[in-house]
């Protein structure tokens, strides 16, 4: 091969890619998905919202919060401006960026789910290590799982898109997405973060049925997830075992059992329910929770949604849970008209992911299942998770600027 | 699907081939995502909202209820529990603030166990100079059970008991101790070897009932129960007016407890309860418990005793009483002497089981014994009234003109109706009377004729008309009508023994009433003992006036009926109801009770005697009933009304009348009954002196020493003294101190009682019967006592017959 004709091919490749490059360019400067944009920044606001009149009672009355009735909301409009910002940058990048990023964020990830559990590294709240960063200095600390969230959304979107037909394959297609989840999943078991874990297993497991696992597969994820449930809940299997299935009781009947009972381990779920129910159709109006005052436990945190049934009613919760499902809704069509499948499987997992959350922080906060802490997109209190958030936001909205326009006529 | 169409594809390029599995595995996302988004966009949702409807719309009230239970802490705030007065405002019954402790044993375990780990990690810590160690969970136990037992003064183990039971958050230890005990006990919970505040002992403001005149009135005002609601008497009949509404105070509460100031706060005022003020005068009522219990202390009373005084004209009642009584403010303790011996008599014989107080039996008859002091034997108990009823047979026959005051009758002791002989007290017979002298007797047979001559008819309609077969509509606990015949069985033989009283059963207060009636004008009252309700300020809320029922005789036939009545006192059997000064009438009554004849035990049979009298008797102010049930046979005295209540009723309607402010009327046969004040003559002459005590009333003095002026006198200027009572004046000689030794005078006649009485340096106050073969029955003060000189001894002036009345 003569130098002139490197030269030709090296020049012809050049330009190839410089066109790829045009291409991609002029693909991702096509319009962000306005309805999806607006659904989030709606969820965001009301999220705002509701964490200033859920918190302010506590922030007020403790310590930590230095008797500052702002202080959760301050902290949480500061991560919600960063994650902005952040969502925006993201959502102006190429997507097809991230699948070179795919290795990388994934490695990353189990490298931190690892960190987290070497004695010494993690910081430990309340018996669960689940914590990386400065010690006392809440600002720069974060939780490793929901990194690998974000590391296992871009690597099995990167990987499955592949994969295409291969993905019916056992050994290619099942296996090694199937243990990476095992491995992702268990690491945030043993921290142990049950929810964490149980949010990664369900988005994965959602990638992979989209991604074309063969549907047995499918049919024995679901009946297993149908057994497992039922021997959890309705035998007394865990008792067995020797886990403690005191929140199992709880569910079945929370004000079932004595005084002791109901003070302790039911507390927690009595008293959501109490705020639940008090509410009514129409609540008792923004502000004027009474639960909140030092009855409902974490009423900034995982069990804020019940302070928003409180204040708001059904109707007001019934509305916000409408815009939940709208945005859910318009992830998933954006997923189908996704310009190709990695853009497709990010964003399947970006909404299935908002989607589990919302769905079992709603269910545990009205006791359709037993309770288990997991906190609510948008609303909960927590910096690293709200700008995560937004950042998967952003990868949506940066697929949904590549989706071609539908063709006139 | 994928094999099909790449067998199809054949041998087609390889980047075709590549596209267009590329866009069967796009197809493939599509169909997959949009089953996801069936699943995790509408079902999941849906399932929520279901969810969140059942909570939120279905069980709304009850989650509104636990919100409100938990977030609300309503404050009881108590209303003051109205007093009860006599009529002139005397307190009877009233409320003071008191504490309730309580313990909630399991805050004491919790803090116990806190304690125990505290102490714990400080043990393994060391404990640095000048601190002490966390007491133990023992020591706290014992901490709180020493110091209760002592300042509430129970056993230390009752305390511990109470403690003991840890899976509870209220035990009583002590119920209403007074405001002093309490607040020694706030300031143990607030200071105390522990070094924080006690938790686990509480004090709840509670209110205690004060009685300040402990048995007065008892039968009438009743007592609360443990929980401070009436129940007995007026405080029973009346809770609901006494007790009035407590208030509430609701504010919202946070999950700490700490109240929340700018949230939900709503209070409901506390309205104090009504006061009653009753018709009872205190004073009277005392006279009368006195005198019921001087009575008893002479004759003894079996069944108890009963006294009821009324105003005739209104039915207002100013005095009931029964014997035995009790200590309002002990209740449940038995408080007549004679009926403690009977207990502890039961105590002794009945050894108690080891574990035990008391025994069975004991218990047994301690609640009977409750029950019989309790009783308002004047308005609960009916008995035969005897002679005292012939007024209603006199009344009645004057009224119908069965009988006139000209009418006459003889007596030959006894009498035969329907093959009955039926006898009078005097079994000689009374030989021939007018109706006056008939009444004066207490005739039997003479009786029996004017009954005989009403005939059956009238005399049931009139016996009906006095209401004694109805409740009197007293306002009072346990108002009992009369025992009677029905009318179809009422036979003649029957009317016999009715129309002087016997064979049918009333209780004192509607034969007193039905009396009432015959001297008042004829105006049969309903009885009442509340006048008004006030409220906490003193306003009268609700007045309760004299009702008048009927009237069963004409004002007439009641004057006449007052007169005769007045000749039984002045000249008949009750003769020791006489009071010196005023013009009193009465009937006595000596009444067989019917079943208690035994052949072997009580061969004569039990009685009841009793005296109604009235006065003045020709505007009767006050009416009396005084009843003594089954006294003794053996004191010496013939049991009779007359005998044995009448002179007690004198002393006592004296008493009334004076304190009545009733002006007395003295005649010269009952001058020695009258007073005045001694007059002061010291540094007067003896001319002078005597002057001065002439200008007084006082005609009769001696002096002591030879002196030219009064150096002292006896007795001294100021004293209101019986104006027949000799004057000492001491004319430069010294006054002794020397007391005076009291002489027997019972027995002599009215001079010779004075004359002893004057002769040991005291003065005689004759009070009772006066007029021939009238001898003094008792003296205020008895024989051999030491008294000063100059001091005023009562004597009750009376008769005593051998004959039933």
């Amino acid at each position: 091969m003569t130098r002139e004709e490197q030269r030709q091919i090296k020049k012809a490749r050049e330009r190839e890619e410089r066109r790829k490059r045009q291409e991609a360019w002029e693909a991702a400067r096509g319009p962000m998905d306005i309805p999806f944009l607006l659904l989030a920044l709606m969820l965001l606001v009301i999220g705002l919202i509701m964490l200033l009149s859920a918190s302010f009672p506590s922030a007020q009355a403790h310590k930590s919060s230095n008797y500052d009735p702002l202080y959760y909301f301050k902290r949480q409009a500061m991560f919600a401006g960063a994650g902005l910002v952040a969502m925006f940058w993201v959502s102006k990048i190429n997507y097809e960026r991230f699948r070179g990023l795919a290795r990388l964020a994934l490695i990353v990830s189990i490298a931190l789910l690892v960190l987290v559990l070497i004695p010494g590294l993690g910081i430990t709240r309340n018996g669960a290590t689940r914590w990386l960063g400065i010690p006392g200095q809440a600002v720069v600390q974060f939780q490793p799982s929901e990194i690998a969230k974000l590391g296992v959304i871009v690597y099995f979107a990167e990987s499955i898109s592949k994969k295409r037909e291969k993905m019916r394959s056992f050994r290619e297609g099942f296996l090694p997405h199937f243990i990476l989840l095992c491995v992702v999943a268990g690491l945030t078991l043993i921290e142990p973060h049950f929810s964490g874990a149980l949010l990664i297993a369900g988005m994965g497991a959602a990638m992979m049925v989209v991604g074309g696992i063969h549907w047995g597969w499918i049919a024995a994820g679901v009946g297993g997830l149908c057994g497992g449930g039922y021997l959890m809940l309705f035998t007394d299997l865990m008792e067995k075992i020797g886990y403690n299935a005191s929140r199992i009781a709880v569910w079945k009947d929370p004000f079932g059992g004595d005084l002791e009972f109901q003070r302790n381990q039911a507390w927690q779920v009595i008293q959501s329910l109490i705020t639940v129910g008090s509410g009514g159709l129409l609540g008792v109006g923004l502000g004027k929770s009474r639960q909140k005052f030092m009855f409902l436990p974490e009423e900034h945190n995982d069990f804020i949604f019940a302070v928003v049934f409180e204040e708001l009613g059904l109707v007001g919760a019934g509305l916000i849970m409408l815009i939940f499902a709208l945005l859910v809704l318009r992830g998933f069509w954006l997923a189908i008209h996704a310009r190709d499948r990695f853009g497709s499987l990010m964003v399947v997992g970006v909404t299935v992911q908002i989607a589990l959350q919302t769905f079992l922080n709603i269910a545990v906060v009205t006791n359709f299942l037993p309770a288990t802490g997991i906190s609510l997109p948008f609303f909960s209190y927590g910096g690293t998770a709200l700008s995560l958030q937004l950042v998967e936001i952003g990868i949506v909205l940066s697929v949904s600027r590549q989706i071609p326009a539908p063709k006139a006529g | 699907m994928l094999k099909n169409s790449q067998q199809k594809q054949g041998s087609g390029g390889k980047k075709r081939k590549i596209m267009q599995s590329s866009r069967l595995a796009k197809l493939m996302i599509q169909r997959r995502t949009l089953a996801l988004m069936l699943v995790f966009g509408v079902a999941a949702f849906l399932a929520l909202f279901a969810q969140a409807y059942d909570l939120a719309i279905n069980q709304h009230d009850e989650m509104k209820q636990r919100a409100a239970n938990q977030q609300m802490r309503s404050t009881v705030i108590s209303a003051s529990r109205g007093s009860i007065l006599d009529r002139n405002g005397t307190i009877l019954a009233m409320s003071a603030s008191a504490d309730t402790v309580f313990l909630d044993p399991r805050a004491i375990e919790s803090r116990a166990a806190e304690l125990e780990t505290a102490r714990a990690k400080a043990v393994v810590a060391g404990v640095k100079e000048g601190e002490k160690l966390p007491v133990s969970g023992q020591e706290y136990r014992d901490l709180i059970a020493v110091n209760l037992a002592r300042i509430l003064e129970l056993d230390e183990e009752t305390v511990r008991d109470k403690m003991s039971k840890t899976n509870t958050a209220y035990q009583i230890l002590k119920r209403r101790v007074e405001k002093t005990v309490g607040d020694q006990v706030r300031e143990f919970i607030t200071t105390n070897d522990t070094g924080s505040s006690i938790q686990g002992v509480h004090l709840e403001t509670d209110s205690k009932r004060y009685y300040p005149y402990s048995s007065l009135a008892s039968h009438v005002i009743g007592f609360l129960d443990a929980d401070n609601h009436g129940a007995y008497g007026l405080e029973a009949l009346y809770d609901e007016e006494l007790e009035g509404s407590t208030g509430l105070t609701v504010t919202a509460k946070d999950g700490n407890g700490s109240e929340i100031m700018f949230q939900y706060e709503q209070y409901y005022d506390a309205e104090d309860g009504h006061s009653l003020q009753l018709t009872l005068d205190s004073t009277i009522q005392y006279y009368v418990e006195r005198g019921l219990e001087d009575m008893i202390a002479k004759y003894g009373a079996k069944n108890g005793a009963a006294g009821v005084v009324m105003d005739p004209k209104s039915g207002a009642i100013l005095a009931i009483a029964a014997s035995p009584t009790y200590d309002v403010n002990a209740h449940r303790e038995i408080y007549d002497s004679k009926l403690q011996e009977e207990l502890a008599k039961v105590d002794e014989e009945n050894p108690p089981a080891p574990d035990q107080e008391h025994s069975d039996a004991y218990r047994e008859k301690l609640g009977e014994l409750q029950l019989k002091q309790w009783r308002n034997k004047a308005v609960n108990d009916t008995y035969e009234p005897g002679s005292t009823a012939k007024i209603l047979t006199l009344s009645m026959a004057l009224e119908e003109g069965a009988v006139n005051p000209s009418s006459t009758f003889d007596c030959s002791g006894s009498v035969t109706i329907s093959d009955y002989t039926i006898r009078c007290s005097n079994h000689s017979g009374h030989g021939h009377q007018v109706l006056k002298e008939a009444v004066g007797n207490s005739c039997n047979p003479a009786f029996i004729s004017i009954g005989l001559a009403m005939g059956t008819d009238r005399f049931y309609d009139y016996m009906k008309d006095f209401g004694l077969m109805d409740k009197t509509g007293v306002d009072l606990q346990g108002d009992v009508g009369g025992i009677f015949s029905t009318r179809e069985a009422f036979t003649t033989l029957d009317l016999a023994c009715y129309a002087f009283g016997q064979n049918f059963n009333v209780t004192p207060l509607q034969l007193i009433t039905a009396q009432a009636a015959c001297i008042n004008g004829g105006y049969l009252y309903q009885p009442h003992v509340v006048d008004k309700e006030l409220d906490s300020d003193g306003n009268v809320v609700k007045q309760h006036d004299a009702t008048p029922v009927r009237q069963v005789i004409s004002e007439e036939t009641s004057a006449t009926v007052r007169e005769m009545l007045e000749y039984v006192v002045s000249s008949g059997t009750g003769r020791n109801g006489q009071v010196a000064g005023y013009r009193v009438g009465g009937k006595t009554g000596t009444a067989d009770k019917r079943g208690t004849k035994d052949p072997a035990t009580n061969p004569q049979g039990d009685i009841v005697v009793s005296f109604l009298s009235f006065a003045p008797a020709d505007d009767p102010q006050v009416i009396m009933l005084l009843t003594l049930d089954t006294p003794r046979r053996d004191t010496g005295t013939y049991p009779s009304g007359g005998n044995m209540v009448a002179p007690t009723a004198s002393a006592v309607m004296g008493d009334i009348l004076s304190y009545l402010g009733i002006p007395p009327q003295y005649t010269e046969d009952t001058q020695t009954a009258a007073e005045g004040a001694v007059p002061y003559v010291v540094d007067m002459s003896k001319e002078e002196a005597a002057a001065k005590l002439a200008e007084y009333g006082f005609t009769s003095y001696r002096t002591v020493g030879d002196g030219a002026a009064v150096t002292d006198q006896t007795p001294s200027g100021g004293a209101i003294v019986p104006t027949g009572a000799e004057i000492i004046l001491y004319m430069g000689a010294e006054k002794s101190d020397a007391p005076c030794k009291v002489p027997n005078v019972i027995g002599l006649s009215a001079a010779d009682a004075n004359r002893k009485l004057t002769d040991a340096g005291l003065i005689m106050k004759a009070a009772g019967a006066s007029g021939s073969g009238v001898k003094a029955i008792s003296q205020s003060v008895g024989q051999g006592a030491e008294v000063a000189a100059g001091t005023v001894i009562t004597v009750q002036m009376g008769q005593t017959s051998n004959r039933a009345d």
